[in-house]
């Protein structure tokens, strides 16, 4: 297992590298050289003289290579430079705001398995039932809508017909967070609910199924102690991985609720061309889900009796 | 309880009623590009005409859909938004199919070094959530809806390198390969002519199911005003666009809205179909 | 068997928990803010107020006067004052000070109103007056250029201004919203917030995200009613709507227009008025094509600015001639420009060797298509309206317009790839004309992005920096303004209307022609 563990992280190395390599390289691709862009923002304009120095003073006067390993360096020092709009250190500005997505992020996960899971078990127990028809059917619309229309529907009917809930996060605790948490969930468990059916419905066909059932053994009982206990770990396993695509898929639902999270500052800042805060972004969703996929994996290794065992026989 | 006695009718009257469902949606969808294709002939008006005169109006006889604050009939920009929105993603998903497959096959059958450096990459790809790389890549280039393209194919090609790769290593060492390696059959042909047709089922499920993903996400990077630029009629920048209107005049959005609906159930309503018909093994849902 | 399984899948939960748990970690805990309610049981006013502007963006980072345009903000919400403040017309009217008066050309004697107390508790007195407009002279370069101060004595409640030269406009400037007073000696802090003398005082300043007042228990003006304001930035006037709508806000500034109907019913009022903030093009001198008088007449004619104000910001405004509102004394009803006549703009095309020989629906003459790229910026909600009325409307006359509108547009007017600039700008806003043209129209001119130069108006501008009378000043302004009309270097589109939105039981907030007059003491909910 630790030889396992280990073996993953170094394979992390160069997917790190590869990462800041190429936010690094894109962030070089922009049109816009920085200097400009903070003459603009104090407001003067800067002799030739002024602009050399305030590059050397940033190194952007070096070769692409070495401005990357410096770069690199003061990245893994927590220093990611400062906004260009604000001034304020980048990373302070993320991390403070990194908590909100969090937040958001662990609330649809919650209602997605809440969801989905008891909806996608129903669903396989009653194959092509009415009851799996109407949750395939819905399940189908909600994987169908784009979550910015979604979002809006919500809004009119929740905020403004029936004035139950507040149409901005982070204003009124609780209660500003189920909107943006249903949102992202919608469109998720309409994926996983399809899921968790498929899972279950594999599991059921299976062959020790099929002996349970010939020895008589009640179709609950086969349900509650094989069959979900079997495709339960896959199933959380799934729902871990989707992690990353919350994490994207926050920024648009963040901007439309005004929720104030990583995915909406990201979003300001290429409004505003606010490269620093763009790059931090990048970076730390890209590592923060790199972590949270390794983590999964070593669980989902640990707990797997079947991958255990063939590590066991190597 | 007892799914596993389905008996032969069963299967064909299930084929059957499947084989119908794909005709009906290839008509439907054909008409929907022909639609598209065709938009400045079908439109009934022009969809950039100006007339600030009648802005606003509700859906009626004149405009059925109503039309927009510039007074542009709405029907005709939803029109000719299907032209941009649909052939964009089409394209998109062409692109990340062609490359990732190539790249896909290539590593499966060469394997060693090259297969290594690739797929590294694509792991680099793959290490960043979805859309954050794409409103990164978007942004920094500036918005437009063919930047926007190539911010999606950036992350979404490793995936189909993967299946194709995956899919090549388990035909590869097949009898057939290498019997057509023993008749002399050149790499390149083998490629063609024997490995692709064999994984082409699995890849072209994926494809068309992204589709409907595909479109949700570039109108969605308009939507952020990453993607399409007004006057272009797109879907996302549209409902973008409308949506200080959507309570007084609803169908500035609700029409786009409604637009994009439909056309992604119908493309993954495609792909269901065409996985239930290429590759009855993953189709769990019946 | 059963516990095992349970065990393990509630493993995986947990560890998932905890691994988001300690990203969590990582950042500072930001507290939401939930003292909303508790705050409310004390029978406590409290008052929850929507605006757009206070962010970086914005250059308003945060309250205080001597940085940027963040003067804006620390007078807009009731934190500080000027030493005059405008009348409804614009006329000055004593605040801070009592009365001014012009010892010679260059020298100017403020008498102090007495009884003014800073939030410090420091009285406000000449000398702290001069320490706080020495700091401004000092780190605020535009103020610099403005003012033009010598020097500034000190005795009492008497301040004499000297300047370098004479600055007719000194006591307007002086209320521009960079000349709030500040207590120096309580200082800047490091997030920006400032004492001031006003009925509010910051106590929590959050750049792009919004600020908290707090009531001056010892405000000299009157009693401010409310215990507590928190301002919040909401950059996106969509999401302002449907909470104005959805009462998490008592009052809202900078909705979109296309919302405003819904405001237009019970409980809600609106407040609006005129302001001198116009929406306006810039012709770029260095398009060889637009150097020809008769191609910027017609494009001045094809512009439909009626229906622009009427239809497009849904009468949320008034179509523009010159750069000043009709209310002024220089206003519009004193000059003409191009009216809209899309059938005259042509001849004018043809008449200048552009005819559409190609067929293509565009112009075209030696072989080169007339294609204008206008270039604007999004965060004035009218200015992309615009660029599209504009494009279909040239469009008509068979012009090309392509619209790069984005928000780094001063990187895209430096690097010269634009032939017509549209933006916003407050155009007078300490209510004397001066302003616009030395920002504008002169040859030093730092907003002359177009390179525009006129004799005539060079030597109109002359004659304004020597003159003290208003009445004279507002003539000369009126030519001024027909040079660059009859030039059409500058083609104005509209003025606009700003409104201010308040919910049910608020009283107190009006609309300010300056645009920068917002929460005073009078504003109370009930």
């Amino acid at each position: 297992m630790k030889k396992y563990i280990g073996k993953r992280l170094l394979q992390l190395i160069p997917i790190l590298i590869g990462i800041t390599l190429l936010t690094f390289i894109l962030m070089n691709t922009s049109s816009t050289d920085a200097i400009d862009i903070m003459e603009q923002n104090t407001g003067g304009s800067w002799t030739e003289a002024q602009k050399e120095a305030a590059r050397a003073a940033l190194g952007l006067d070096k070769p692409l290579p070495i401005q990357y390993i410096n770069w690199l360096g003061d990245v893994l020092t927590g220093d990611m430079g400062e906004s260009y709009i604000s001034g304020q250190p980048v990373f302070l500005t993320f991390m403070e705001k990194l908590p909100a997505t969090v937040y958001l992020t662990i609330t649809s996960i919650l209602l997605t398995i809440l969801i989905s899971i008891p909806f996608g078990i129903l669903s396989a127990v009653r194959q092509n039932k009415f009851l799996d028809y109407l949750i395939r059917f819905f399940s189908f619309i909600g994987n169908s809508l784009p979550n910015f229309f979604v979002a809006l529907l919500l809004i009119l009917f929740f905020s403004l017909k029936l004035g139950w809930l507040p149409v901005m996060g982070s204003s009124e605790g609780f209660k500003s967070v189920i909107l943006p948490t249903l949102t992202l969930a919608i469109a998720m468990s309409s994926k996983y609910t399809r899921q968790v059916r498929a899972t279950v419905l594999e599991e059921m066909n299976k062959d020790y199924v099929l002996g349970a059932r010939a020895r008589g053994i009640r179709e609950n009982r086969i349900l509650y102690f094989n069959v979900l206990k079997a495709s339960m770990l896959s199933i959380v396993t799934l729902l871990a991985l989707s992690i990353g695509s919350l994490l994207g898929g926050t920024a648009i639902v963040e901007s439309i609720f005004m929720w104030d999270g990583v995915g909406k500052l990201a979003v300001d800042a290429i409004l505003t061309r606010d490269y620093p805060i763009i790059q931090a972004y990048v970076i730390w969703m890209a590592l923060i889900y790199v972590l949270v996929n390794l983590a999964t994996d070593i669980i989902y290794h640990y707990l797997d009796p079947r991958i255990r065992l063939g590590e066991g026989m190597k | 309880m007892t799914e596993k006695t389905i008996t032969i009718r069963e299967q064909k009257v299930h084929k059957d009623y499947t084989k119908v469902k794909l005709i009906i949606l290839l008509i439907l969808l054909g008409l929907l590009l022909l639609a598209a294709a065709f938009a400045s002939k079908v439109s009934p008006f022009d969809p950039y005409e100006q007339d600030l005169g009648s802005a606003l109006q509700e859906p009626g006889d004149a405009h059925i859909f109503g039309t927009d604050r510039y007074g542009r009939d709405m029907l005709s920009r939803v029109i000719m938004g299907s032209q941009t929105t649909i052939f964009s993603a089409l394209l998109l998903v062409c692109i990340i199919t062609v490359v990732g497959t190539v790249v896909g096959i290539f590593c499966g059958y060469y394997g060693g070094k090259l297969d290594a450096v690739l797929m590294r990459i694509s792991d680099i790809f793959l290490a960043f959530p979805g859309m954050v790389f794409a409103i990164a890549v978007a942004g920094v280039l500036s918005g437009g809806l063919s930047n926007a393209v190539v911010a999606l194919a950036c992350i979404s090609w490793p995936k189909f390198a993967r299946l194709a790769r995956s899919q090549v290593m388990t035909v590869k060492d097949a009898p057939y390969i290498a019997a057509a390696k023993l008749a002399g059959s050149g790499t390149v042909k083998i490629m063609i002519k024997h490995i692709l047709p064999n994984i082409a089922g699995a890849i072209i499920v994926t494809a068309v199911l992204d589709i409907g993903t595909m479109i949700m996400e570039l109108a969605g990077l308009s939507f952020l005003g990453l993607g399409a630029t007004p006057p272009t009629a797109e879907w996302g920048s549209m409902m973008s666009n409308g949506r200080s209107m959507l309570q007084t005049c609803p169908w500035v959005v609700l029409a786009p809205g409604f637009a994009i609906f439909i056309t992604v159930v119908l493309f993954n309503l495609l792909g269901d179909t065409v996985r239930d018909v290429l590759d009855p093994r993953n189709s769990a849902s019946h | 068997m059963k516990n095992k399984w349970m065990k393990k899948t509630g493993l995986l939960l947990l560890a998932l928990v905890m691994t988001s748990g300690l990203l969590m970690g990582c950042g500072s805990s930001s507290e939401k803010s939930t003292a909303t309610d508790s705050s409310a049981a004390n029978g406590e006013k409290v008052f929850y107020y929507g605006d757009t502007t206070f962010n970086a963006e914005n250059e308003e980072a945060d309250v205080n006067p001597h940085n940027t345009y963040a003067g804006w903000a620390c007078i807009r919400y009731g934190i500080g004052e000027t030493l005059f403040k405008y009348s409804d017309t614009m006329e000055l009217e004593p605040w801070l000070a009592t009365e001014y008066e012009n010892a010679d050309a260059n020298t100017w004697v403020v008498t102090l109103r007495d009884g003014v107390t800073f939030t410090s508790g420091r009285a406000m007195d000449a000398a702290a007056v001069k320490e706080c407009l020495d700091d401004l002279v000092a780190s605020h370069e535009r103020a610099a250029g403005d003012l033009k101060i010598k020097e500034i004595t000190a005795e009492g409640q008497k301040l004499t201004i000297t300047t370098t030269e004479p600055v007719p406009a000194l006591m307007n400037y002086l209320s521009d919203p960079y000349g709030c007073i500040i207590d120096m000696e309580a200082g800047i802090t490091p997030e920006g917030n400032v004492t001031g003398t006003g009925p509010y005082i910051a106590t929590k300043i959050e750049t792009d995200k919004g600020l908290t007042l707090v009531k001056n228990e010892n405000y000299w003006d009157g009693t401010p009613k409310l215990d507590t304001i928190y301002v919040q930035t909401i950059s996106d006037g969509d999401t302002m709507t449907m909470a104005m709508q959805s009462g998490e806000l008592d009052a809202a500034y900078g909705l979109p227009y296309a919302s405003l109907p819904l405001f237009q019913v019970e409980p809600y009022s609106i407040s609006s008025c005129e302001t001198s903030r116009s929406f306006f093009a810039q012709i770029n001198y260095a398009n060889t094509a637009l150097q020809d008088g008769k191609v910027r007449k017609a494009i001045a004619s094809a512009i439909d600015k009626e229906n622009f104000t009427k239809v497009l910001l849904d009468g949320n405004g008034s179509a523009a001639v010159g750069p000043f509102p009709a209310s002024f004394a220089f206003g519009d009803e004193t000059v003409t420009a191009e009216s809209y006549d899309p059938e005259a703009a042509k001849t004018l095309l043809e008449e200048a060797g552009w005819t559409d020989t190609d067929k293509d629906g565009y112009v075209d003459k030696d072989g080169e298509k007339l294609t204008i790229r206008w270039a604007t910026y999004p965060s004035r909600q009218e200015l992309p309206l615009l660029a599209e009325s504009v494009q279909a409307t040239l469009k008509d006359i068979g012009i090309d317009v392509q619209v790069n509108c984005t928000a780094s547009v001063g990187d895209v007017v430096d690097s010269g790839d634009w032939d017509i600039y549209a933006g916003a700008f407050v155009s007078a806003p300490t209510g004397d004309p001066e302003y616009f043209f030395t920002t504008h129209c002169l040859d030093n001119s730092s907003k002359n992005r177009g390179g525009y130069h006129s004799d005539a108006l060079e030597a109109l501008e002359a004659q304004m920096a020597a003159t003290f009378d208003a009445e004279i000043r507002a003539s000369l302004a009126t030519q001024m303004t027909q040079t660059i009309l009859d030039d059409n270097s500058f083609i104005f589109a509209s003025h606009l209307k700003m409104s201010i939105v308040s919910g049910e039981g608020v009283t107190g907030l009006e609309a300010h022609p300056s645009d920068y007059y917002e929460i005073t003491a009078e504003l109370d909910k009930n």
